[in-house]
């Protein structure tokens, strides 16, 4: 039974086509996978059926009778839970005024708190969830958070719920129970829109899939079982999509490593680390979300403080105090894997976005600092890494995630770095941008840059490492030389992760 | 977070109860007299309420520079309406604490809708209101109001506990209750503590930062009404002095700028302390100027004592769950 429909929806924003009569039904007690790259039109399609934003064409079926939204205040009263991409929870408040946020019971004038705590564990149960209602949300992990929200979005009795990539932050075991909990929704006869970059859950969880392309539904209401991973793909990027294969790269072993790591603890809580990255050589860094590799190299930065052990740079001992120090003296820079908090400066120009790590170079006196200089340096990297902008003077924040990627690692490379860090390379990026990114990692090491490159994308790690690194709770757990064989090598890494025991989830 | 801000409650209960032990010691006993103790209380009713009404708009994420403004205009505009007008007093009173609260309004509405910045919005209006109440009263100062008035400003239970006293008291309960237990100021902290779950949850941002300011100008009302009934006149300097101490309670007593997360207890706690400090300078006979040395400092040092104890919060939930992202987070 189809319980929502959207039909031949348009959304036309100044210049784009946002929406192009796009088709999507939503039958109860089916999961419906909802797929496209960046841009392809997934979150304006959400934000339509939420009423964040009026359709400007087509119609919207709730139980086969027409609907219109004003506000996802609306849309929640009718039925339609959601889960944003964004956490939405109140710092403030426990687990229970979060779930019933929408709805607070009150009794006399007052908030009820013993209702509070019934209603809310009431949907906890119905989640199948051991979460206390009373506890404060500051205190969940965010898988539970992630968790919690669904409970939320339960709770105004809807029978239509929309998750926006909810598998984003967490990991494979949280995700697990999550995909419990997609289940039941499922098995109670909820119609559930799942939206997800991961191909591979998709086809776990989901029955039916909608492919935007474009604006455009290019797929609407397709069985998964019909098709694979591959047909899916193609009809995502609209072109046949060979996997990425690069030609095999030398690293000479022979030649000491410019960046180690001995017996490294920090306050983080890292335990005896040893790590090595040769000239040349890009060294994964695999784990779980949460087996501490972004700490680790915040440590290495000097944003946390390491307690035991040492770093060596080019072979001696150092203490890096910050990351200016790590660029100055060390010629070490970090891309990082938050982009929009850390990566950019979204209301800043392209052109200052990358100058910002050269200033102190190209300055003269007084602090002068040349525009002439620092136009042809912005001009060769952004032609070097190919990043699409109308004008160095774009802003940042206008630009795809793909592009402020670019941008972000663009400012290092201006930098003259020698070492990079790069986190979390291509988290957000459609099938096509990652590729060229793969590329251009691949090509700096081949130039010699030493890449410290930490992921949680298996086949990512798989095609771009020459050693792979297994890191769990804080630890390393083993180190694998990569022969690029994708189902070998993933088991091999799987099993380490698994090696003994369970991880901390 | 709840615990935390208990945590907070605690320590300022124990720095108070060791302020005040000191200062009894300090003077030979004098301070625990009855009529030292009065004193001590009467003069911390409009304190304790001008703390209260920052913290209120601090709890939705804004701030209130026109604190000093409103309550000084309120109390003019009652003085001025009983002396020069001969309005009955309590009619005065009411129609003083309507203008506050309609200051107030005034400030919610307007940052609402030129959404404008709040410290500009209330900057602005808190000019307009300092050129009203000179206006108002001028150079002189008026005090022909009723004897009445003035007998309730300075009467006190058992001779110990001012009335006014016991009225911020009130309203600090209310407020308490209000924050904690009610519809509204629940939503007005789910406002401050993140804007964009609250508006996704089918909350009125725009609702919450209207009550805010409207409550605060209300709760300035009230500390005008007790500041023209205990004081021997009113003037156009009342409420010059009132900026600095309104964000001082709130702060050291434990609330969030970021909004989201205030406390009532804690805002009275911190009233005492900063009261205390006045004392200590009196009892010591300091120069005045100290005093806002030194509560400028402990507000510096208890914003950096609340900022340390999130970090250490947050690197305890790090190794927890490294990649947390909690909603907008505490910090």
């Amino acid at each position: 039974m189809t319980l929502f429909q959207a039909e031949k929806v348009e959304k036309v924003f100044p210049g784009v086509r946002a929406l192009d009569r796009v088709d999507l039904a939503l039958e109860a007690g089916s999961v419906h996978a909802l797929l496209g790259e960046n841009g392809a039109g997934k979150s304006t399609l959400i934000k339509v059926i939420t009423g964040l934003y009026r359709p400007d064409g087509g119609r919207l079926l709730l139980d086969g009778r027409e609907v219109s939204f004003g506000s996802p205040h609306e849309s929640a009263s009718a039925g339609i839970g959601v889960v944003h991409q964004e956490r939405n929870l109140i710092p403030g408040f426990t687990v229970g005024e979060n779930i019933l946020l929408q709805k607070l019971p009150t009794s006399r004038g007052l908030v009820d708190r013993a209702a509070i705590r019934s209603e809310a564990s009431r949907w906890l149960a119905e989640l199948e969830l051991d979460i206390d209602p009373d506890q404060p949300v500051t205190e969940l992990s965010v898988a539970q958070a992630q968790l919690v929200e669904i409970a939320k979005a339960l709770s105004i009795e809807s029978r239509v719920l929309l998750l926006d990539e909810p598998t984003a932050s967490i990991t494979p075991n949280e995700s697990a129970l999550l995909f419990r909990v997609v289940d039941k929704l499922k098995n109670d006869g909820r119609a559930v829109l799942f939206v997800s970059h991961k191909l591979e859950e998709v086809f776990q969880i989901c029955d039916t899939v909608t492919v935007l392309r474009d604006g455009a539904s290019v797929l609407s209401g397709g069985a998964l079982s019909d098709l694979t991973r591959d047909q899916v793909v193609d009809l995502m990027v609209g072109r046949t999509h060979e996997a990425l294969s690069l030609p095999p790269r030398a690293v000479d072993r022979d030649v000491a490593p410019i960046l180690e790591l001995a017996g490294v603890s920090t306050a983080t809580g890292h335990v005896d680390v040893d790590l090595a990255v040769r000239p040349g050589e890009i060294v994964g860094l695999y784990g779980l979300v949460g087996a501490g590799r972004s700490e680790l190299a915040k440590a290495l930065l000097g944003l946390d403080r390491i307690t035991a052990g040492e770093v060596r740079v080019r072979g001696s001992a150092v203490r890096i105090r910050n990351v200016r120090d790590a660029l100055r003296n060390y010629k070490i820079g970090y891309v990082t894997e938050n982009r929009k908090e850390e990566g950019v400066f979204l209301e800043q120009s392209v052109s200052r976005n990358i100058a910002v790590t050269i200033w102190d170079r190209l300055r003269k006196a007084l602090g002068y600092v040349p525009a002439k200089e620092e136009t042809s340096t912005v001009a060769t990297y952004v032609e070097q890494l190919g990043i699409r902008i109308a004008s160095p003077a774009q802003h940042a924040g206008t630009l795809s995630g793909g592009n402020q990627q670019k941008v972000s690692l663009a400012k290092w490379l201006a930098a003259q770095t020698e070492i990079l860090i790069i986190d979390e390379p291509t988290v957000g990026i459609d099938v096509r941008t990652k590729d060229a990114f793969h590329t251009l990692i691949w090509d700096l090491a081949a130039n010699g840059l030493a890449i410290l490159l930490i992921t949680s994308d298996l086949p990512e790690m798989i095609t771009l490492a020459d050693r792979v690194v297994v890191m769990r709770d804080h630890a390393v757990q083993g180190e694998l030389p990569n022969d690029h064989d994708y189902d070998r090598m993933s088991q091999q890494v799987i099993r380490l992760i698994h090696a003994e025991g369970t991880t901390a989830a | 977070m709840r615990r935390f801000a208990r945590s907070t409650e605690m320590t300022l209960l124990a720095i108070c109860v060791v302020f005040f032990v000191f200062l009894v010691i300090a003077s030979k006993g004098d301070l625990v007299s009855a009529n030292s103790l009065r004193v001590l209380l009467q003069f911390l009713a409009v304190p304790v309420l001008i703390g209260l009404a920052q913290m209120v708009v601090l709890a939705v994420g804004q701030l209130n520079l026109a604190v000093g403004a409103i309550g000084g205009f309120a109390s003019a505009a009652m003085g001025v309406l009983m002396a020069d007008h001969g309005v009955p007093v309590p009619l005065a009173l009411l129609i003083g604490f309507l203008l506050a609260a309609a200051a107030g309004l005034v400030n919610g509405v307007l940052v609402v809708l030129t959404r404008i910045n709040g410290f500009i919005v209330t900057l602005a209006t808190m000019t307009v209101l300092l050129g009203v109440q000179y206006r108002l009263v001028g150079t002189r100062t008026v005090d022909a109001y009723p004897q009445g008035l003035k007998d309730f400003g300075s009467f006190a239970l058992f001779g110990v506990l001012p009335l006014i006293f016991i009225v911020a008291l009130i309203v600090a309960g209310a407020l308490s209750v209000l924050l904690r237990r009610t519809v509204p100021g629940r939503q007005l902290l789910a406002s401050g503590g993140n804007p964009i779950a609250a508006r996704l949850s089918g909350i009125s941002n725009d609702r919450s930062v209207i009550i805010a300011h409207t409550l605060s100008g209300a709760v300035l009302g009230v500390a005008a009404i007790l500041t023209v009934a205990s004081s021997p006149g009113v003037n156009k300097s009342i409420g010059g002095d009132w900026l600095l101490p309104s964000f001082a309670a709130p702060i050291i007593g434990g609330a969030l700028l970021t909004g989201g997360s205030v406390v009532v207890l804690g805002t009275v706690l911190a009233a005492f302390i900063v009261r205390f400090v006045d004392t200590a300078r009196a009892e010591f006979s300091l120069e005045p100027s100290w005093v806002n040395f030194v509560v400028g400092a402990v507000v510096l040092g208890s914003v950096v004592l609340g900022q340390v104890r999130t970090r250490r919060q947050q690197r305890r939930t790090v190794v927890k769950a490294p990649d947390a992202t909690v909603a907008g987070g505490v910090s």
